[in-house]
């Protein structure tokens, strides 16, 4: 506390030199400081314009009739090619719309379900539809190491085949934002915006305020420092307690020992109470409760896949890893079976 | 307090892995020190948040 109030109040009377060190963050502290670097370089963009022909001859070999794609071209201008794909897929393959539904409602189930219809289809169109939803929802579990393996596994063997094609480029980035692997998610966020103009207008905006907050996050030493501890937990809860992670945790030491050592400093330099502890400069005319509504948080909590998990029957959850074990091929039987058991550790 | 605290799971991580190579460690204990290591890193967000706030407000000045 005592450490938190010297902060507060340094701030408050930063010289600009100074406040340039606190923004700038130590390379150590990075969060992808043992990770292979993100080369800046110029990318060719690897998408293609979205061929609608094509999509509709695949939709047909997946069995798609005249009617749901008479539905689909309709539901193109009023939805936009993505949902209108996605919506045609689900409409063709029941399987492929059960899991989303699971998806949806936060079933436990949907990453097994979702893994069927990936391991028993051949058409990229529908591996694509299917590894954009999985990647979701490892990404919803916070797991976005794991979403962006699926995602790899979109850009390298689906791409070009659905409109869906913009939403996954986003989703990568945004599973690299949380990771938080920030100097790789940035320009990617960005591609995003120059190779997808067209692209929804809730995920254009969202990126651009992705960028500005990792931006921001990037300027600043201590968000630098949060970024790096967040990847350490995810590490530890992996196992990993060897010498990298080791040597990670004595550069926060080494980093906090510095901003103190800098704060104790200002706080030398500055004369006289910092102006933010005095008196307001303009206060209220009346003591009175701000209007507004009065709620607490978040009063409609919706339960998460975790809490679902918890949720669920010893023999629901049994029944599931069985089919993990004795249904899925070796590389899938192992990304499921660290889901699952992900899920049952993860804080409810 | 920070210092303090990320200290403490330093050490805590050390030991685990030692423990690691000798006897094995259980699925928990990992679960723990990354709850705690989780702690230390909800901690200086807040803070960097707060100071965040704080320091935009001084720039609009």
């Amino acid at each position: 506390m005592t450490i938190r109030l010297a902060f507060t109040a340094a701030l408050l009377s930063l010289s600009p030199c100074l406040l340039a060190q606190v923004k700038t963050p130590g390379e150590g502290v990075r969060p992808g400081a043992h990770m292979p670097p993100v080369h800046e370089r110029e990318v060719q963009n690897p998408f293609q314009a979205f061929d609608q022909a094509r999509f509709e001859k695949e939709a047909r070999a997946l069995g798609a009739n005249d009617e749901q794609l008479a539905a689909f071209r309709v539901d193109v201008d009023e939805l936009g090619a993505a949902r209108a794909a996605d919506n045609l897929l689900r409409k063709v393959v029941p399987a492929f719309d059960q899991a989303v539904l699971a998806a949806e409602d936060a079933d436990p189930k949907a990453a097994l379900d979702l893994t069927k219809v990936l391991v028993e289809t051949q058409s990229p169109l529908l591996q694509a539809h299917v590894r954009f939803h999985l990647a979701r929802v490892f990404l919803d579990s916070d797991d976005p190491e794991r979403s962006i393996e699926v995602l790899n596994e979109y850009l390298g063997k689906n791409i070009n085949h659905s409109p869906l094609d913009g939403d996954a480029a986003y989703f990568y980035a945004q599973s690299l934002a949380e990771i938080p692997m920030v100097d790789a998610a940035i320009p990617r966020f960005r591609a995003f915006l120059q190779w997808f103009p067209d692209a929804s207008e809730r995920l254009r905006s969202a990126a651009h305020q992705r960028i500005l907050e990792l931006e921001r996050q990037r300027e600043s030493r201590l968000h630098m420092l949060a970024d790096g501890m967040k990847k350490t937990s995810r590490d530890l809860r992996k196992q990993k307690t060897d010498d990298p992670v080791q040597m990670d945790q004595e550069k926060y030491l080494e980093e906090l020992d510095e901003l103190i050592e800098m704060f104790q400093e200002m706080e030398s330099q500055s004369s006289g109470p910092a102006s933010g502890l005095g008196p307001s400069n303009s206060p209220a005319a009346s003591s009175a409760l701000p209007g507004g509504e009065g709620t607490v948080g978040d009063l409609n909590h919706k339960k998460s896949l975790a809490d679902r998990w918890g949720d669920m029957r010893d023999a629901d959850r049994k029944k599931i890893m069985a089919d993990v074990q004795n249904t899925m091929p070796p590389q899938y039987q192992k990304m499921l079976e660290e889901y699952y058991k992900k899920l049952g550790k993860a804080d409810r | 307090m920070l210092r303090f605290l990320q200290e403490r799971v330093n050490k805590k991580t050390k030991k685990v892995d030692e423990r690691a190579a000798e006897n094995g460690v259980v699925q928990d204990e990992y679960d723990e020190l990354s709850t705690k290591q989780a702690r230390v890193k909800e901690l200086m967000r807040r803070l960097a948040v707060k100071l965040g706030k704080e320091n935009d407000v001084e720039e609009d000045r």
